[in-house]
């Protein structure tokens, strides 16, 4: 296999060092590392304003302005470090190398459009005639796809929607796919489907995949890795399957137990006091979670806890959390 | 509402003002304006003082804008001539906002109907060419005093408004808020005036002041054509006896004298934008307070 | 008691919406509708709060039909907490209207609007004094909740209808709304009829009470909640409960869980089982008969299948 085609059929590593993103002043992601292994799902788990949808963008280099990367880099294989790009390069990584699946609700379609016509100018606006793979792409989510290119928005049901939205972002053969949010306007079933197919294409075109989501459930189906976002720092990561059985950070406990259970005892589910930081509310100094946390301890006040082995908690740390 | 609400409201309303400098410029015009209509012919007797030799005067001190034909300086003029104008503007403006924003709440609050009624006259009412129609009107209807000539412009310019009423109401209701207003047993009348208006207001204020520069233009229209009586002094008379009977268009001197009233619509108009632009943050609370 | 019988409910000429739904909600009591988008349950919830007209059928409270100003009784609580508040009113303007009808209905005099209105915020877990004067975009979309909750409670209801009334407010916060709406319950004495597609938080608010799985307007199993979850009989109720995620490494899949399948093309409308086409069990029978709501095969629950069957689909915990 020549060099061009290795890279081709492997999936490229995506690597967060140090982020840090503000919005006018108010930093919305601070210092966030992430690494995103070759060919896996990683989810990144938060609530509003916790900075998830900021930390996605900057994978695309399209954080909007007054927001700014004001330290850090975001490097992915094959493209360097998207915070540094030239605009030019810049649009011609996204769609190409980087695939971007908005929130269904928001409709990145244009309602006047059919899809198929969308489909040619996104072929026109990357220099690309034939858009093979939208076909197959298409069928392999089980859908018509000559149907589905002659519908307009509208005609088409919200699952649809989210598959034509994954299309879109993979027909240019992108090896990076980044969801937002990609459930959250469906029902379970939907849901269920969803997620399955974001599997199957994960494996059958090596992707890197990140999935933002508040949905903990929608992580623990589909990946691999899992990391938790509070205030706009990542508190804890690791292993999804561990973390959910270990949770370490009080926030991951208390958000893991402030998840309604199908079975066994209906009070064993607990809620949170408090509420989550906006961009204005998050301290600037100290643990952002100490608020609320049932941990908190002087040091928590004034120092902010530094990511060790995965978990970002003075309490933790010292050994003082069972 | 409460003192303290209403006390956070007015400092929002300055906040937003002051927000951009183009705003507190377009509040001193119309500031400025509104004293010259009310306040302005205090400053003057009532017959202006002429002198036929200094007609077309150089500009100076004395007579900043010139002087007229018959040596009546023009700032005078101007100054006296506001209210003729703006005084008809500012309650046609009122008219054809309580008819059209009437006529749009219960269109698009009740539907069925009546919407079907109301809207067939206010299409009828936007189509007919508004300008043509009050010169005929003017000619066959005796719009002598200032409340007559009020009347027939408001009722002229209803249409856009009422249809824009209409169309936001329309949305509105079927808003969450509305709808539990309604399940919570509140009347009709509560929902359409506490709930409804206060969210339309900004389309309605600046509706208002736009129609309220667009009956000055009017005005001044129909007196420049002298389609309406010249007896009166405002600005559009100015033009008129400027053009038709001094020749102001030939003779260099008397440009001023053209030129002002026509400085005046522009200026009034100009500030009537610039506040225009701080409507919609002044009603909407979460505009207000950032 | 709240009853509905056989409603129906046509939009425009030919989308049927309900095909004749019988439900209870008993006083106090606490009822879920669960099913997919488009199934009917919110527009069965309008239904009931007086927002929307039915075109067949009864609501009937303790045996009387429901009419005009009795829709009061029953409150609807929205999904969507900021457009249920009015954006250019203060949190005080928007409960004292609805509080000031209230005491001229009941003879009670200005003064006890004001100490009502504490009352009721107090009653949700909101500080009176810091969101009396806030405006609904200065609150965080939980308290938001919180107040449409007071508003509701303003007129005294006897149920409440919460249509998907967790769904946009943060994982962290949903657990305060949904244990308001069970302690409502308790000191109250309100119903709640809980409209959702996430059946983990349905459980929360109603476990003791009656779950209804809907399907394109029918219903097609009912029966207490814990039954219906630990041994569903209707394949679509499986089919549903299986899609609901597994939190790996705190659970493990149900042993008969099945695969997910979702309706991609037109609808079509099979003279039977209306979900023949996508259940996996059916058989030709299936599509030909149309199955009765009743306790076929002498299920604790009612059940619509011809071929009813308990399979264990729900994720059971790994301690």
């Amino acid at each position: 296999m020549s060099i061009v085609e290795i890279a081709r059929t492997t999936a490229p590593g995506v690597t967060i060092e140090n982020l840090t993103i503000a919005y006018g002043g108010l930093p919305a992601v601070s210092g966030v590392s992430l690494e995103l292994k070759p060919g896996t799902i990683t989810g990144l788990v938060g609530e509003s304003g916790s900075g998830k949808s900021t930390l996605a963008l900057s994978l695309l280099g399209a954080v909007s302005k007054p927001g700014r990367v004001i330290s850090g880099q975001v490097v992915i294989d094959g493209i360097g470090d998207v915070t540094k790009l030239e605009p030019e390069a810049l649009r011609r990584a996204r769609g190409a190398k980087i695939g971007y699946v908005f929130q269904a609700a928001q409709n990145s379609l244009n309602p006047l459009k059919t899809v198929g016509k969308q489909l040619l100018d996104l072929g026109k606006a990357h220099n690309v005639r034939n858009l093979r793979e939208a076909h197959p792409l298409l069928e392999r989510m089980g859908l018509n796809a000559d149907r589905v290119l002659r519908s307009y928005q509208h005609e088409l049901s919200g699952g649809m929607r989210q598959r034509v939205g994954i299309m879109f972002a993979l027909v240019l053969n992108a090896h990076v796919m980044v969801l937002d949010e990609p459930t959250t306007a469906l029902d379970m079933i939907t849901q269920a489907n969803i997620l399955q197919i974001v599997r199957d294409i994960q494996r059958d075109r090596s992707l890197t995949t990140l999935i933002v989501t508040h949905d903990v459930g929608v992580v623990a189906e589909v990946a691999q890795r899992i990391a938790v976002m509070y205030g706009g720092r990542i508190v804890e990561q690791g292993d999804t399957h561990r973390v959910l059985a270990e949770p370490r950070h009080p926030y991951t406990r208390a958000l893991i137990n402030a998840i309604p259970r199908l079975t066994g005892d209906v009070d064993e589910a607990k809620p949170l006091p408090g509420t989550p930081p906006t961009l204005a509310t998050i301290p600037k100094v100290g643990c952002v979670f100490r608020e609320r946390c049932p941990l908190r301890m002087e040091i928590c006040d004034s120092v902010e806890p530094p990511a060790v082995g995965g978990v970002a908690c003075h309490a933790v740390n010292k050994g003082d959390a069972s | 509402m409460s003192n303290n609400v209403r006390r956070r409201f007015w400092r929002g309303v300055w906040a937003a003002l002051k927000r951009r400098p183009s705003r507190i410029a377009g509040l001193v015009i119309v500031l400025l304006f509104t004293f010259m209509a009310i306040a302005g012919s205090w400053f003057y007797p009532d017959r202006l003082p002429y002198d036929v030799d200094n007609i077309y005067a150089p500009i100076s001190w004395k007579h900043p804008l010139s002087t007229d034909f018959e040596g009546v300086d023009v700032l005078a003029l101007v100054i006296t001539g506001t209210r003729g104008v703006l005084l008809v503007a500012a309650a046609a403006g009122l008219v054809t906002m309580f008819v059209g924003t009437a006529a749009g709440l219960y269109a698009g609050y009740r539907r069925g109907a009546p919407d079907s009624v109301l809207m067939r006259i206010a299409d009828f009412v936007l189509t007919v060419p508004g300008f043509p129609l009050l010169i005929v009107l003017t000619t066959a209807i005796d719009v002598g005093t200032w409340w007559k000539m009020a009347l027939v412009l408001g009722l002229i310019g209803w249409g856009g408004l009422a249809r824009a009423v209409r169309s936001q109401t329309l949305s509105l209701r079927e808003r969450g808020f509305i709808e539990a207003a309604r399940g919570l047993g509140l009347p009709t009348r509560h929902i359409v005036v506490k709930q409804l208006l206060p969210n339309i207001a900004p389309y309605i204020a600046t509706n208002l002041l736009l129609a309220v520069t667009a009956y000055i233009y009017a005005q001044v229209g129909l007196y420049f054509l002298g389609v309406l009586p010249l007896d009166t002094s405002n600005w559009g008379v100015m033009l008129n006896a400027a053009v038709f009977q001094s020749g102001a268009l030939i003779s260099p001197d008397a440009l001023p004298y053209l030129l002002a009233p026509l400085g005046a619509i522009l200026l009034l108009t100009l500030g009537v934008v610039l506040i225009v632009d701080a409507l919609e943050e002044i009603f909407n609370p979460r505009l207000r307070e950032r | 008691m709240i009853e509905g019988r056989g409603i129906t409910k046509t939009f425009g000429k030919d989308v049927k919406a309900l095909r004749g739904v019988d439900f209870v909600i008993p006083r106090g009591g606490a009822v879920s509708f669960i099913g997919e988008s488009g199934c009917g349950k919110t527009t069965l919830g309008r239904i009931l709060a007086g927002l929307e007209s039915f075109d067949g059928g009864q609501l009937l409270r303790d045996g009387e039909p429901i009419k005009g100003n009795a829709f009061r009784r029953i409150q609807l609580i929205h999904q969507d907490p900021y457009s249920a508040l009015n954006p250019t009113l203060t949190i005080e303007s928007t409960l004292r209207d609805p509080l000031r009808l209230r005491a001229k209905q009941t003879g009670r005099p200005e003064s006890w609007i004001d100490s009502r209105m504490e009352e009721l915020l107090n009653l949700v877990g909101l500080n009176p004094g810091y969101v009396l004067e806030r405006y609904p975009h200065q609150l965080s979309g939980g308290m938001r909740q919180r107040v449409v909750v007071a508003r509701a409670l303003t007129v005294d209801p006897e149920v409440l209808v919460a249509d998907e009334a967790v769904s946009m407010i943060d994982v962290s916060l949903r657990l305060g709304i949904l244990g308001l709406l069970k302690s409502l319950r308790e000191t109250l004495g309100v119903s709640v009829l809980f409209i959702t597609h996430d059946v983990a938080t349905a459980r929360y608010v109603g476990a003791d009470g009656e779950l209804y799985v809907i399907y394109r307007g029918k219903v097609v199993e009912r029966g207490p909640v814990e039954t219906v979850l630990a041994d569903p009989v209707h394949p679509y109720t499986q089919c549903l409960l299986s899609a609901i995620p597994v939190l790996h490494g705190l659970e493990k899949p149900g042993p008969d869980r099945l695969v997910p399948n979702e309706p991609l093309d037109e609808r079509t409308e099979p003279p039977g089982c209306l979900f023949a086409p996508r259940c996996p069990f059916a058989n030709p029978v299936c599509v030909e008969q149309p199955p009765p709501l009743g306790k076929l095969g002498d299920t604790p629950q009612d059940h619509a299948c011809l071929f009813p069957a308990s399979r264990h689909v729900v994720a059971v915990p790994l301690r």
